[in-house]
């Protein structure tokens, strides 16, 4: 965990949060997430029960944009975007589809796509159609994590993530009215604020 | 005679030879399994002979070595198997008893998880109770473990091994009434275990669960039992012929008071009932015909000699 410059488990019991250290360590170098989070706080009390991760993320990568892959070429009505890399294509397509109808988009091989617009649709913007945003898919890999390191048996959780900062809130009974208190409590350990 | 449990492993040339060994001496084959070219036998062998087979299977690189868990079957219950919490601790275990030659079989609670939700329903209690003993792997935290372990062992009458993330020493102190055995140190953890110090804990849990079957060998010696269970496996493999037809990889599962016969119970129960044994004495004379409720097997539990008068 020497990347994340803030890791602590709170937990009543001593061996046991020892254990939470160590399988939160484990989770998060499973899921390749230790380079994404830059503090953490865990706190887990088994007698309430109540089981609430905190953190804090670097910062994460721009939006993807169709400019960033690959080369467009436009001609007249004809645009021509050659993939440098395949792994945006299935997002792209889905895309283009969208946005263009299924029949004025052809790929006749793997990294070229042909889109034949229409006569009103301008081809200036198309270079810069955002394709993903690698910051969302994180953040569910980020909460993912976070129930797989929660307890098991912890079905009912809030979670929520945003502006640079996640959490996750879980336990067996309903939630507590003023929960997000405690969070901000536990915000706040670590010297940030929701 | 005694007879000593024994895992034989050695080359699958001229194995046959061993098993004939085995059987000439008046041993039981228990399983055996082929893997590629290696092939390993689980057998009951006389105490007197083992040194005779260690001499024949050596040129033929075979090695004995004692395995006191042979002929026993563990139910190893764990509040989950989810997907999610992948790898359970509870596969390491249940694979690390089994290379100790018991027969282990996985009972994933369907809502055992949780402290207050924590249940275990009637099809599990009997199952677990179908075992020769429990192990029950419970999770990181003394309070947790205190509060659901009674809902979870609530009408089990087999010997339990508890393991748990808290010592040994703390797990002793939160159980009442006691359980028969306890192994700290093994809770939840999300990985599989390969440091020594985790082999070791393993090493604890085996050599717990052997110490608490000896002392339910010990039990069953004071009113022994009127047949011993290889040999009734035995004789059902000699007089029963679709046991050979079954694919499972223990057709019959040998116990420490029974057998499990895995064949379906409405055909095959009255034809094993009145399986001869030896004089005219049936199977039914001497043992307990059961429905299982694993699957629709049948559950053979042997009577004492006290129940049924007749030792063979």
């Amino acid at each position: 965990m020497e990347a994340v410059e803030y890791f602590q488990v709170e937990c009543p019991e001593k061996a046991g949060g020892e254990y939470y250290q160590k399988i939160a360590d484990v989770v998060l170098l499973d899921h390749n997430l230790l380079r994404v989070v830059r503090k953490l706080h865990v706190f887990i009390d088994p007698r309430i029960p109540l089981f609430i991760a905190v953190g804090v993320t670097r910062k994460m990568p721009g939006i993807i944009r169709l400019r960033d892959f690959s080369d467009v070429i436009v001609l007249d009505r004809k645009v021509t975007i050659s993939l440098g890399e395949e792994t945006y294509l299935a997002p792209l397509l889905r895309i283009l589809w969208e946005k263009f109808g299924k029949e004025r988009v052809e790929q006749p091989d793997r990294f070229t796509i042909i889109l034949r617009l229409e006569e009103d649709v301008p081809a200036a913007d198309i270079e810069n159609i955002p394709v993903m945003d690698p910051s969302e898919t994180i953040y569910k890999d980020l909460i993912y994590a976070l129930q797989v390191i929660q307890p098991e048996g912890f079905r009912v959780r809030r979670q929520y993530y945003g502006g640079g900062k996640f959490y996750l809130v879980a336990s067996e009974d309903t939630l507590p009215e003023d929960i997000e208190d405690l969070v901000r409590e536990k915000f706040a350990l670590m010297g940030e604020t929701l | 005679m005694i007879l000593v449990p024994v895992t034989y492993k050695g080359g699958i040339y001229r194995h046959d030879e061993i098993i004939d060994l085995i059987e000439d001496l008046g041993g039981y084959i228990i399983q055996k399994h082929v893997i590629a070219q290696e092939v390993v036998l689980q057998a009951l062998v006389p105490k007197d002979d083992i040194g005779l087979i260690q001499r024949i299977g050596k040129p033929l690189t075979g090695e004995l070595i004692p395995s006191p868990l042979v002929g026993t079957e563990i139910a190893v219950v764990t509040p989950s198997l989810e997907i999610h919490h992948l790898p359970h601790a509870s596969c390491d275990v249940a694979e690390y008893i089994r290379r100790n030659g018991a027969k282990t079989n996985m009972v994933g609670l369907a809502r055992g998880v949780g402290k207050r939700i924590a249940q275990l329903n009637d099809e599990e209690r009997d199952v677990i109770n179908e075992h020769d003993m429990a192990v029950y792997l419970l999770g990181d935290f003394e309070t947790c473990i205190a509060h659901k372990f009674p809902a979870l062992r609530r009408g089990i009458d087999v010997p339990i091994v508890l393991c748990g993330g808290p010592s040994t020493e703390v797990l002793r102190g939160i159980i009442d009434p006691p359980v028969a055995g306890y192994v700290g140190n093994v809770g939840r953890f999300m990985h599989r275990t390969k440091e020594s110090e985790e082999i070791a804990v393993l090493e604890d849990v085996v050599a717990e669960v052997t110490r608490v079957l000896d002392t339910r060998r010990e039990e069953l010696a004071k009113d022994p039992l009127s047949i011993s269970p290889a040999r009734l496996m035995d004789v059902i493999e000699d007089k029963i012929d679709a046991i050979h037809e079954v694919l499972s990889p223990t057709p019959i599962t040998v116990q420490m008071a029974g057998l499990r016969v895995k064949l379906p119970f409405d055909t095959f129960a009255p034809v094993l009932r009145r399986t001869e044994v030896e004089d005219g004495i049936t199977i039914g004379d001497l043992a307990t015909v059961l429905p299982s409720r694993m699957r629709n097997y049948i559950l053979v539990r042997i009577r004492p000699f006290s129940e049924s008068n007749l030792v063979v």
